[in-house]
C-alpha cells in the first residue's frame, strides 16, 4: 500500500497550488469543526452553570408524595421539618449547603396598585451565595436579615406597583386551608431577572416571613441542595436517596437536569445548528474536492489510460484516486488541528467578553474549550469527506475505456 | 509455435451516424519470438488491430487464441491480468507517469503485480541497465531526453519478461539518430532475449529492419510478407 500512498502523495505535490487551495478548505472545515466545538462547549458550561444558580443548586429534595406527579401537581406538597431533613443532608461531605423554598403566589400592593406575583421564601444568606439572584440587583440590597419583613422584587413588578427600594408594599397570599394572609414588606432590593417574563412577577421573602405568612413554619416545597462539584450530581443524587430513606425519611430527588427543561431546549438547538452548519461545511468541502479531483483526472485520463494498459486493475486505478482524497484530508486535518491548537491560544488569551447566556445573567469571557473527541471528530468527518469527494472523480477514472484514454487529447 | 492468433478480427466504429471499418476480417498469427511490423499509411487501422491483438480493445467478431487460449471472450479482469503478465507496451509519446522516477516508472509494471518493493526496484534497476540507462534511475521524465524516456518505456515494457511486447508508432517523436538507435535496442533485446516484437508503424526504417511486414489498407489485411523485408540475420 506504501507505493500506491507515495504516488499519491506525489501527485498532490505535482499540482501544488490546487492541492493548497483545496487542502487549505479542509483546514478551515477542520479549524470550524474544533472551534464551534470548543465555543459550544464553554456556552454548555455558562448554560449548565446559569440553569444550576437559577434554582439555586445542583439537588432538589421534594416530598415522598411527588413521586411520578408533575411539577405542578409536586409544587403544592410541602416537606416536614426541613431542618432536620437540611443537618442529615449537609453531613455528606459533597454538600455545601442545603436551602429551603418556600414557592406560592398572590397579589402584591402598594398603594392604590396591585400586581400578580410568583413568590419564592427563602434563606437570604443561602441563597445569595448559591443563586444568581444576587447578580441581578439593580438597586437596593441583597436580603441579609432572615427574621426582617423585608422583599425583592423583579423590576418588571417593581414597576408595575410603582415601587423603590425603601417603600412598603402588602404581599397577600392564601395559606394552604385556603384562608388569606397578608405582611407588610419594605423593598429592600429591586432585580433586574434575563426572562422578562419571571421579571414581571418574581418576589422574595426570607423564609421566615413567607412560612409566616402561609402559616407553614417548619415546612418546605423543596430543600435545594449546592454540591461542590458538578460532577457528583448523580452519585450524590442516589447516595442521598437511599441514605435518607434508610433513615426513615424518604424523599424524591431530583437532580438539576431533570427539572432544566430551558436547558435542554437549548442545548438541542445548539447541537441543531452545530449540526446543520457541519453539514453545509462538509458540502462545500465536498463539492470543492469533488471538482478538484474530477480536473486531476480529466488531465491525467492518457496517464490513466496508460496504467490500464500495463495491466494495472480498474480497482487499484480506483484506489489511487481514493487515497489522493483520503490523503489530503489527512494531511489538511493535520495543519487545521495544529491552526485551531494556535488559534484557541490567540483567542483564549484575547480576554473578549461574550453576552451572558440564555437565561444566563452575567456574560463571561470568551473562552474556547479543548475538545480531544471534536478533534477525533474532525479527522473523521473531514477523511471520510474527502472520501467521498474523490469516490465519483475515482469511479470515473476507474471505468475509462484505455483505448479512449490512450488516445485523449 | 503461434503465441498469437487471430481469426476474422472484425472491429467497426460509429463517428455520429457514419459507421467506420477500423479493422476487417483480420486473420494472423505471431510465431514466438518474432519481429513483426503493422505497416500501412495512417487510417489504415494498424492501431485498431496493435490494441485488439493487444486485448486493450475487444472485436466486435472473430476469435484471438493466445498461446492457443481463446482470450475473445475474456472479461476485464482477465484481459488486465493477461497484459500485466504476458504483454509489454510502448506508445509513442512514451507514456511515463510524470511524478514517479525512471526506476519507479519501470517498477510500476511489477508494483501492480503486487511484488515486493525489493524485487521490483532491482528487476527495474536491472531493465533499466539493459537499454542503456544505468545511472539515471532516479531521474524523473522530465529530466530525460525523448529517446531516454522511449527507453524507460522500454524498460517498463520489457522488465514483466513479457512473451510479445507491442510498441504503437514507437519512433515517430524521436530525429532520425535517436529512432537509430532505439530501433539497435529493440534488434537486441529481440536477439538477445527472444521476445517477440509487434510493431505497428509507417517509418520506412522499422519496416526495412522487420522480419515481417503485415501490410494494412482500410482495415484488411493486403499482404504478410516476410521474403521481401529487409530482415536482418
Amino acid at each position: 500500500m506504501s507505493r500506491w500512498v507515495r504516488l499519491a502523495a506525489r501527485n498532490l505535490r505535482r499540482h501544488a497550488r490546487r492541492t493548497f487551495l483545496t487542502g487549505s478548505i479542509v483546514v478551515v472545515g477542520f479549524v470550524a469543526v474544533t472551534m464551534t466545538s470548543g465555543f459550544v462547549s464553554q456556552t454548555f458550561s455558562s448554560l449548565k452553570a446559569a440553569t444550576i444558580r437559577g434554582t439555586g443548586g445542583h439537588l432538589r429534595l421534594l416530598d415522598p408524595r411527588a413521586a411520578g406527579k408533575t411539577d405542578d401537581e409536586a409544587a403544592i406538597l410541602l416537606l416536614d421539618d426541613w431542618q432536620g431533613l437540611a443537618a442529615i443532608v449537609k453531613k455528606d461531605p459533597r454538600v455545601v449547603q442545603a436551602m429551603p423554598k418556600l414557592s406560592f403566589f398572590g397579589l402584591v400592593a402598594k398603594g392604590e396598585k396591585s400586581a400578580a406575583y410568583i413568590g419564592t421564601g427563602t434563606i437570604p444568606a443561602l441563597e445569595k451565595n448559591a443563586s444568581l439572584a444576587s447578580d441581578t440587583v439593580v438597586s437596593g440590597t441583597f436580603l441579609s436579615n432572615p427574621d426582617a419583613d423585608e422583599v425583592m422584587l423583579g423590576s418588571g413588578l417593581a414597576r408595575a406597583l410603582g415601587a423603590k427600594t425603601g417603600d412598603l408594599v402588602t404581599v397577600m397570599a392564601t395559606t394552604p386551608d385556603g384562608a388569606l394572609n397578608a405582611v407588610d414588606a419594605s423593598v429592600d432590593a429591586v432585580l433586574s431577572y434575563p426572562i422578562k417574563e419571571i421579571d414581571d412577577r418574581l418576589l422574595f421573602l426570607p423564609y421566615a416571613v413567607a412560612s409566616k405568612l402561609l402559616r407553614s413554619e417548619g415546612k418546605a416545597n423543596t430543600l435545594v441542595v449546592l454540591l461542590k462539584d458538578d460532577a457528583d450530581v448523580d452519585a450524590t443524587a442516589r447516595d442521598l436517596s437511599r441514605s435518607l430513606e434508610a433513615k426513615g425519611r424518604p424523599v424524591v430527588v431530583k437532580t438539576w437536569l431533570e427539572t432544566a427543561a430551558f436547558y435542554k431546549q437549548v442545548k438541542l438547538l445548539y447541537i441543531a445548528i452545530f449540526f446543520f452548519m457541519g453539514l453545509v461545511l462538509s458540502t462545500v468541502v465536498i463539492l470543492a474536492a469533488a471538482n478538484t479531483m474530477t480536473m486531476s483526472v480529466f488531465e491525467r485520463t492518457r496517464e490513466i489510460g496508460t496504467l490500464l494498459a500495463i495491466g494495472m486493475e480498474r480497482g487499484q486505478i480506483r484506489t489511487v484516486f481514493l487515497l489522493e482524497g483520503v490523503l489530503l484530508g489527512v494531511v489538511g486535518s493535520a495543519v487545521g488541528a495544529a491552526a485551531s491548537f494556535v488559534l484557541r491560544l490567540i483567542l483564549n488569551a484575547s480576554g473578549i467578553m461574550l453576552p451572558p447566556p440564555p437565561g444566563g445573567t452575567r456574560g463571561n469571557v470568551l473562552h474556547v474549550d479543548f475538545i480531544p473527541l471534536a478533534y477525533g471528530l474532525g479527522f473523521a468527518i473531514m477523511s471520510l469527506t474527502l472520501l467521498i469527494a474523490a469516490w465519483w472523480p475515482a469511479r470515473r477514472a476507474a471505468r475509462l475505456n484505455p483505448v479512449e484514454a490512450l488516445g485523449h487529447v | 509455435m503461434s503465441i498469437l492468433e487471430a481469426r476474422g478480427l472484425t472491429k467497426t466504429y460509429h463517428v455520429g451516424s457514419e459507421k467506420v471499418v477500423g479493422v476487417s476480417d483480420a486473420t494472423l498469427a505471431l510465431e514466438a519470438g518474432s519481429f513483426t511490423v503493422l505497416a500501412g499509411p495512417s487510417g489504415s487501422g494498424k492501431t485498431t488491430l496493435l490494441n485488439l491483438l493487444g486485448v486493450l480493445d475487444q472485436p466486435d467478431s472473430g476469435t484471438l487464441l493466445f498461446e492457443g487460449c481463446d482470450v475473445s471472450g475474456f472479461g476485464e479482469r482477465a484481459r488486465a491480468r493477461l497484459r500485466r503478465e504476458k504483454l509489454g507496451f510502448v506508445f509513442q509519446a512514451y507514456q511515463l507517469v510524470p511524478v514517479l522516477s525512471a526506476e519507479e516508472n519501470v517498477a510500476l509494471a511489477l508494483w501492480i503485480r503486487g511484488l515486493p518493493e525489493e524485487e521490483c526496484a532491482s528487476r527495474a534497476c536491472m531493465a533499466l541497465a539493459a537499454v542503456g540507462l544505468a545511472g539515471l534511475e532516479d531521474r524523473r521524465p522530465d529530466a530525460l531526453s525523448g529517446g531516454q524516456r522511449q527507453r524507460v518505456a522500454v524498460a517498463r515494457a520489457l522488465v514483466g519478461e513479457p512473451v510479445l511486447i507491442l510498441a504503437d508508432e514507437p519512433t515517430a517523436s524521436l530525429d532520425s539518430e535517436t529512432s537509430k538507435h532505439l530501433l539497435d535496442l529493440f534488434e537486441e533485446l529481440h536477439r538477445a532475449r527472444g521476445v517477440a516484437f509487434l510493431f505497428s508503424s509507417h517509418d520506412p526504417r522499422i519496416v526495412e529492419r522487420a522480419e515481417r511486414r503485415i501490410s494494412l489498407q482500410d482495415g484488411r489485411v493486403v499482404a504478410d510478407d516476410r521474403a521481401a523485408t529487409g530482415a536482418r540475420p
